[in-house]
Parts: structure tokens; C-alpha cells; sequence
């Protein structure tokens, strides 16, 4: 190694340097607002995952280009010039083998550490459930009894948003959030978040989900808490009042209720989430056993205890409750018939 | 550093063999239904090659739409369909079948010294399944095409138009074809090698084809099994991906990766195997760390298997689940690494001749290494919840597949093609071609990265002006106009050179791999006689590594034996 080696390592040094700070003071490299705390870890990972990758791409580039150049034949050298003959270097593959392998285990026991900052973030002080569907996104509030079109946050609280989809997949991606979850049809995935920021965000489809794919967005509004409050008493007046799932339609027909239908369609559609067992038997939602005399079945609807028809409205509507978001006939993709199959199943396991 | 002389052992050639046989006299089994290697490894180029300018034509139509962000163009029935295309037609009927089925066919069984495959009427079977399933592929545009992209999500897929059945069809098809030469190579790998090449005295080249075969032979079983079962759920109601039918469309993608995350490897591994060629021979230097570089490739082979749900971190897997994936993913990095790391290292020291072929391999080095790292980027799954399905993921898959895979198929073009058909390439094209093509493409595919960051997703025929998003996009289409353009003088180039090219003679760039051995292009029957090998192939300090070469024609440029006065050290 001449002293023209050492002269490029040291301009390449100077370059990644420059590269580093490029990354570390611009203050947002992708050019994208920070609206909530799960930005800031993730910004932190990008930019450290910036600073080395943009270092060993500046090595590699550098040294070959200067390899390239430097060790050209000659043009007047005969063709059959051979260059150096050497075969390997033990102790150079050693150390290219063993610091990418530390800096890989770095990099994935801080990915580890900041996806628990993302993914298990403190509370839910709002849980709130988002529907795409082809092709738009419909938002659910607890004590709202009808999907709203636009969702509203208030700035500083702890968010909890299920996702799903009633058609096909989609994708719930909001850039200044930097968090992203798709909308599966048949399951729930979670985004927690807490907004810091008031504003409008755009929220993308990122899952091709059909032909207006493309222009599937919607808004996410980070609201002050004072007009979060308006907002959502605005809309709990124009529509029904909320708490009790009945307010929200026509009661069910539950007499032609089959049990072994219902038991069946149990298997394929609840049991994913709730067991038979007793009510604090969770899965993902209660064991609902015996929601109707369980003692230890809190005032699941209006302070009294559930009647059938109770229970049909929460299967048809919903329910956010303090054990999390029980989603609507809507997302289960269950019809009024299968309703009246469940409550007689689970009527049928109460007596026992 | 060691300088390691070659060892010699006692290993005979072949006696000739007195089986040889005669040339098919007649067009149609010449040149049709060979069942010559050489020209079913012709065929798949030819075909591979047709069907990127198809593929190709399809991407400038996505790149004219998104000239303007609310685009007229092209309806989004017909835009999903092309971007669908294009994709589905870049990874089954352009990368696979020309690294695999055209370089794979062609030079493998030259550089182990056998005179064909194992299973020539095998081979003759699996290319033509080929363009069969290009055309039913294509075909698809005529009754209303996929448009759910190259995944075919369902249930999307589910709705999508009758040509997505074509596509399973198609795709269905090219797999077996897949698997069947993925059996093929290995077999004639392990077995028909010629006497004396041990396994660490093989090739690179033929190591890669190694891994990737057997990649091909047990991942794509599983894209099969998820083919067949879209095909019946669209066909026939079989619910396996609907959940309002108690089906999981969950299913699908864990079946889909499994095959397609060893696909990316399946694309890029022979790639790699290439660029081990076209290195040490215009750098006149044993390749750095053979087996290390070998090791690599059968270490990527095996990860590859066990990181295919780090395309899954945002479809709600456990997150404990999705732990042992990102840090499985990022030790893909690591064989990775000391490859780009000893391909370097073979460029020093070197006698390094600036062919196309040459620069296309560096440039391979560089566009690859920043792939490799954005690719990285997206292990880390918090990177990943914010750039999963958007423009990021596009440039970064470009760099790695076109940067990698198509740079590595042009070094190999330019690399065999005096070897194919005796001709030489025209130099002084071939350099404007690179310079052309690795400036365009870096202007074409390095906005997509900012681009997804600031919020454009995938896939879609319209998106938001924001953070500058339709200039970004015009200075990618156009940037891609010329890299069409750039495309054209290699077509050029070949068109002229196969009429008017210089002849090339045995050895054109003074290599010392077997297929350099023999007469260009090569008799139909290789070797006449198999020859003995003593050591790999690298050793350019050393005489030949090879007993009972045929002919040695006259035409080899001998190497110096004695070591030139030692280069001062830069």
C-alpha cells in the first residue's frame, strides 16, 4: 500500500465525515414533518442506518473507481501483463467479515429496542378502529355509533388504532406518523401513536387494492384537545345517542336462532380471539362462556347486564370497550342470520 | 499475502472419447428442437432478450403516465395491467430465464468440461416451456390483464380481470421449467465434471449456477402449490385466500415469499458468478478469496431460505415473529459484504483492461453495493414501517435487480459473446453503451428512494404533488428515456458484430476458464477429448491448469511465466 492508498482513504474518510454530518444536522432527511413520538426513533434509526451505509458506500466507490484507474494496463503493455498475483489475505477477510457482522448485530439490537418504542407505546388513552375499503377509509370512535369519514386526533394523547378492511387488502400509512399497518380483511393489525403535532396529515394506501388504488388518501386531522372535543360532540349530536349498541338500528330477529350453526360459525369466526371459557379468559377479546350470568362480567351495556338482543347489537355494530375494539358485522363479514346463529350458541353455553 | 503456486497433482485426461455424436444435419433439430445445450442456452437468450424489450417497452409506458401526477395517459385499467407486466415479465421471462436457462445452458457445462447437461432432452423440455408461457403471459393483454402486480395479493387478485389466470397459467409453467433445470444443473454439476476439477477447483461461475440451482429446484415448489391454489379459488370457488370464506389471504403471502425472496437470489447469484468471471480475467489476477466467494454464495443460497417475512412486517405478523426475520435478513449482508469486499479487492494490484464487459462489472459493483445497503434500510423493520409499499422499495429493488442482475447480464454478454459466436462486439459502442446506461440509470432509479420517503406508494397511476414529487418524476422519466435509448446500442452493437465483428479467435481476452479453451463459437461436441484440470482457473501467473486440451490452436496468448517487475505500490 503506496502512499497514493493511503491519500484516497483519507479523502474518503473526509467524505464519509461530510456525509455524517449531512445526515445528522439536516434536520429531517426525508423531508417529511415529525407529527407524532414514533417519528423520532425511527428518524433516529434511518439516520444511523445513513451515516454508516453512506460510509462503506463511499469506501467501496471510492476504492474502486481509484483501483480502476490507477491500476490500468498501460496502453503500451503487452496484453498478457499480469498483475499481482494474490490469492487472499486471511487477516483482511477476517476483519471484513467480523466488523460488518458487529455492526449488523448493533444495528439489529437497536432496530429491537426502538420497534418496542413503536409497537408497544404507553397506553391508549383513545383506541379507535380504521376501515378501508375499495376505495377509502371509514374511522370508528367508541361512543360514536356510526363510522365517520375523517379522523380527528387530539394532539398529545396516546392513540390506539385498529386496522382492517372489508373488501381487500389495503395499507394504512400516514408519512409524518412513519408508521404503516396493512388493513387485512378477517384480521386486525394495530398502529399506536401518540400525536405530537397539530395538523393535516395525508393518509396513503400503500397495498394495491384495485383500479383507483391510486387515489385511495384520505386526512388525518391532529387536532387541539379543545377541538377534538368540539369535533367529536359535533358528532355525537347528529347522530343517535351513543353508549348502548341498541340506539344504533333495528333490533335483530333472534328467535330463529340455530345453535349448531352458530357453534360452527363460532370456530371459523370468534374463536380466533375469544375462548369459551369464563369472561376473564382472554384471548384477544373476553371468553365469553357465559357473558349473560359470568359474576365476573363487568356492566358490559348501559350498566345492566346484556340482554340477547344486547349482545346482537355488539356483533352488529361493534363495541370499544375497555378490553379493546370488538369489530362490526361489517368488518367480521357476518350477516343478521349468522347473528341470530351466535346468540343462541352463546345463549345455549350460558345455561350449561 | 501469500503467493500460492499451483498445485499439481496426478490426474489424467480422458482418453478420446471414440462416442462421439454426429450433428443433427436437418434445420429443425439443429436449431429448433436442439438438444444441444449451446443452442437451447442461444434460445433462452434470444427469447430472454425479446421479451426484455417487451418488458422494457411496458416500463417507459409507466414512466410516460407518471410524467404528470394526475396523468391521463393511460386509463388505471390499462396502467395496472402494464406495471403488472412489467414486472411479472422482468423477474420470470427476462432475469431467471437468461441468467439461468441462456448463460447457465450456455457456459456451465463448457467451463466443467462436459459436453452437455445431464438431461439434454430434459433441457430441450424446459426451454420450451418458455415461450410458451411468454406468450400465454403475454396473451393475458388480449382478454384484460393482471393488475394486482407481480404479488397478486389476493383477495385483489381474486377481482382481478381473466388474464390473472393466464398469468397463474404462465407463471405455473415457467416454474416447472424452473425446477426442472434447477435439477439439471445439479446433476450435471455433481456428476459430469471433468476429471481432476475438484469442487474448489470449479469456476465461480459454475458455483453460482450451483447454489442457484438448488434454490430454483426447492423454493419455486412452493410458488406451485400457491399458483394452483389461486388458479382453483378463481376457477372454481375453492376458498384458500378469501376470509369471508374462511380463507387466508394471510396464506398466500407467506406461500408467494417463500419462493420469491430466493428468487431475488435465484436472479442475482449467477450474476455474482459473472462478474467472478469478467473480474480476474481484465484484471489479469487470480480472483481474491475463491473460497470465500464460493462459501458466500451457498451461505446467501441457505439465509435466503429463512428471510422471506421480511416482505410481511406490516401485514401484522407477531412482533417476536418478526425479530429472528429482520436479524436473519441483515446477516444476508454480511456474505454479501465479503463478496463486494473481495471483488475489490481483485481490482488492486491488477492489469486492469477497461472492456464493457469490464466496466459494466464495476459498475455492477457499485450500483449493487447501494442496493445491498438500502436493502438493509428495509430489514430494520421501524425503516421498514415507514418505506414498506412505496417508491423506496421500487429504487431499491431496481438497484439490486437492474443494477445487479441486468449490469451482471450485459458484462456477460459482452463477456461470451465472442465465445457464442465468434465475433467481437464493437469496443468503442460498448463503452458509450455502459457510460449511457450507468448515468441514466442512476438518474432513473436514485430519485424513487426520496421519492417513497416523502410519501409516494406503489403501484399507482396517480399520486400527490407534494415535496416536489412531479419534478422528481419527470427527471426519472426522462433519465429512463435515455437509458431505453442507451439499451438500443447494445442491441446495435450485436446486430452489426454478429454480421460484420471482427473474428475473435479461441481466447479473445487472454481467460483461462475451460469454454476459452476451444474454438469460438464451440464445436458441437465441446471437448473432443475431456481434458484434465490441475487447479482453478485463476492463476494467471501460472502456466495453464490443464492436461489434453485439444487443439491448443495457436491462438492463446500465453501468459508471462515469470511475474512482470512488481507494480509499485499506489
Amino acid at each position: 500500500m503506496g502512499p497514493g492508498f493511503w491519500l484516497i482513504t483519507a479523502i474518503l474518510a473526509l467524505l464519509s465525515v461530510g456525509a455524517a454530518a449531512f445526515w445528522i444536522i439536516v434536520p429531517l432527511p426525508m423531508g417529511v414533518e415529525q407529527a407524532a413520538d414514533t417519528a423520532v426513533p425511527t428518524d433516529i434509526l434511518f439516520k444511523v442506518l445513513a451515516v454508516i451505509g453512506s460510509a462503506l458506500f463511499i469506501y467501496v466507490f471510492g476504492y474502486i473507481v481509484y483501483f480502476a484507474i490507477v491500476f490500468r494496463r498501460p496502453k503500451n503493455a503487452p496484453a498478457n501483463t499480469i498483475g499481482v498475483q494474490i490469492h487472499d489475505a486471511p487477516v483482511l477477510e477476517f476483519w471484513w467479515t467480523v466488523i460488518p457482522a458487529v455492526i449488523v448485530l448493533g444495528l439489529a439490537i437497536a432496530s429491537v429496542q426502538l420497534l418496542n418504542k413503536i409497537y408497544y407505546t404507553a397506553g391508549d388513552v383513545l383506541t379507535m378502529e380504521a376501515i378501508g375499503y375499495q376505495f377509502g377509509f371509514q374511522f370508528r370512535y367508541p361512543k360514536l355509533a356510526n363510522p365517520v369519514s375523517e379522523m380527528h386526533i387530539p394532539v398529545d394523547t396516546p392513540v390506539t388504532v385498529h386496522v382492517t378492511a372489508r373488501d381487500v387488502i389495503h395499507g394504512f400509512w400516514i408519512p409524518e406518523i412513519r408508521v404503516k399497518q396493512d388493513m387485512v380483511p378477517g384480521l386486525i393489525n394495530t398502529v399506536r401513536f401518540t400525536p405530537t403535532k397539530i395538523g393535516v396529515y395525508p393518509i396513503i394506501c400503500t397495498s394495491y387494492c384495485g383500479i383507483a388504488h391510486g387515489g385511495m388518501h384520505s386526512a388525518v386531522h391532529i387536532d387541539s384537545q379543545q377541538d377534538f372535543a368540539k369535533w367529536f360532540a359535533a358528532q355525537q349530536g347528529g347522530t343517535a345517542a351513543a353508549g348502548g349498541g341498541s340506539a344504533a338500528g333495528a333490533a335483530i330477529a333472534l328467535s330463529a336462532g340455530s345453535v349448531s350453526a352458530g357453534q360452527a360459525l363460532f370456530g371459523q369466526k370468534c374463536s380466533a380471539c375469544h375462548s369459551v371459557g369464563p369472561f376473564t379468559q382472554k384471548i384477544v377479546g373476553p371468553g365469553l362462556g357465559h357473558i349473560f350470568d359470568d359474576p365476573d362480567h363487568p356492566k358490559l351495556v348501559n350498566g345492566t347486564a346484556p340482554s340477547p338482543q344486547d349482545i346482537a347489537m355488539i356483533l352488529k355494530n361493534g363495541y370499544q370497550g375497555d378490553l379493546g375494539v370488538m369489530p362490526s358485522s361489517q368488518v367480521n363479514q357476518i350477516s343478521n342470520t349468522d347473528i341470530a346463529n351466535l346468540v343462541a350458541y352463546l345463549v345455549s353455553l350460558s345455561k350449561k | 499475502m501469500a503467493v500460492v503456486s499451483t498445485t499439481t497433482t496426478t490426474v489424467a485426461p480422458h482418453a478420446v472419447l471414440d462416442h462421439i455424436h454426429p450433428e443433427p444435419t436437418s434445420f429443425v433439430r439443429r436449431y429448433i428442437f436442439s438438444i444441444d445445450h449451446k443452442v437451447i442456452g442461444i434460445q433462452y437468450m434470444i427469447t430472454g432478450l425479446l421479451f426484455f424489450v417487451l418488458a422494457g417497452l411496458l416500463a417507459e409506458l409507466i414512466r410516460i403516465q407518471l410524467l404528470h401526477n394526475d396523468a391521463r395517459f393511460m386509463s388505471p385499467e390499462v396502467y395496472n395491467g402494464v406495471y403488472t407486466m412489467h414486472g411479472s415479465a422482468m423477474v420470470w421471462m427476462v432475469i431467471i430465464p437468461l441468467v439461468t436457462g441462456g448463460f447457465g445452458n450456455f457456459v456451465m457445462p463448457l467451463q466443467i468440461g462436459a459436453r452437455d447437461v445431464a438431461f439434454p432432452w430434459l433441457n430441450l423440455a424446459s426451454f420450451w416451456m418458455f415461450p410458451i408461457a411468454g406468450v400465454l403471459l403475454f396473451g393475458a393483454f388480449l382478454v384484460g390483464a393482471p393488475d394486482a402486480g407481480w404479488t397478486e395479493y389476493p383477495p385483489v387478485s381474486l377481482q382481478g380481470p381473466v388474464g390473472t389466470n393466464y398469468w397463474c397459467v404462465a407463471i405455473f409453467l415457467i416454474g416447472i421449467s424452473s425446477t426442472l433445470t434447477g435439477i439439471n444443473f445439479i446433476v450435471t454439476i455433481l456428476k459430469m465434471r471433468a476429471p481432476g476439477m475438484t469442487l474448489t477447483r470449479m469456476p465461480l461461475f459454475v458455483w453460482a449456477q450451483l447454489s442457484t440451482a438448488a434454490l430454483s429446484m426447492i423454493a419455486t415448489t412452493a410458488l406451485a402449490a400457491a399458483l394452483l391454489a389461486l388458479f382453483l379459488e378463481r376457477v372454481f370457488g375453492i376458498p384458500f385466500y378469501d376470509p369471508t370464506k374462511g380463507g387466508s389471504p394471510i396464506l398466500w403471502q407467506h406461500m408467494f415469499w417463500f419462493y420469491s425472496h430466493p428468487a431475488v437470489y435465484i436472479m442475482i447469484l449467477p450474476a455474482f458468478g459473472i462478474i467472478s468471471e469478467v473480474l480476474p480475467t481484465f484484471a489479469r489476477k487470480p480472483i481474491f478469496g475463491y473460497k470465500m466467494i464460493a462459501f458466500s454464495s451457498v451461505a446467501i443460497a441457505l439465509v435466503g431460505f429463512m428471510v422471506w417475512a421480511h416482505h410481511m412486517f406490516t401485514s401484522g405478523l407477531a412482533p417476536w415473529l418478526q425479530l429472528p426475520f429482520m436479524i436473519l435478513t441483515m446477516i444476508v449482508a454480511i456474505p454479501t459484504g465479503i463478496k463486494i469486499f473481495s471483488w475489490m479487492a481483485t481490482l488492486w494490484g491488477g492489469s486492469i483492461e477497461l472492456t464493457p464487459a469490464m466496466l459494466f462489472a464495476i459498475g455492477f459493483l457499485i450500483t449493487f453495493t447501494f442496493g445491498g445497503i438500502t436493502g438493509v434500510f428495509l430489514a430494520a423493520i421501524p425503516v421498514d414501517l415507514h418505506a414498506h409499499g412505496t417508491y423506496f422499495v421500487v429504487g431499491h429493488f431496481h438497484y439490486v435487480l437492474y443494477g445487479g442482475s441486468v449490469f451482471g447480464i450485459f458484462a456477460g454478454l459482452y463477456y461470451w459473446w465472442p465465445k457464442i459466436t465468434g465475433r467481437m462486439m464493437n469496443e468503442r459502442v460498448g463503452l458509450w453503451h455502459f457510460w449511457l446506461t450507468f448515468i441514466s440509470f442512476n438518474c432513473t432509479f436514485l430519485p424513487m428512494h426520496w421519492l417513497g420517503l416523502q410519501g409516494m406508494p406503489r403501484r399507482v397511476a396517480t399520486y400527490l404533488d407534494s415535496h416536489d414529487a412531479v419534478f422528481w418524476n419527470q427527471v426519472a422519466s426522462i433519465s429512463s428515456f435515455v437509458l431505453a435509448a442507451s439499451t438500443l446500442l447494445l442491441f446495435g452493437n450485436m446486430a452489426w458484430s454478429f454480421y460484420k465483428g471482427k473474428r475473435a479467435g479461441a481466447n479473445p481476452w487472454g481467460a483461462r476458464t475451460l469454454e476459452w479453451m476451444i474454438s469460438s463459437p464451440p464445436p458441437y461436441y465441446n471437448y473432443k477429448r475431456v481434458p484434465a484440470v490441475l487447479a482453478t482457473p485463476y492463476d494467471f501467473g501460472n502456466p495453464l491448469p490443464y492436461i489434453g486440451l485439444d487443439s491448443p490452436e495457436g491462438t492463446l496468448p500465453t501468459p508471462q511465466l515469470t511475474a512482470p517487475p512488481a507494480p509499485a505500490p499506489r
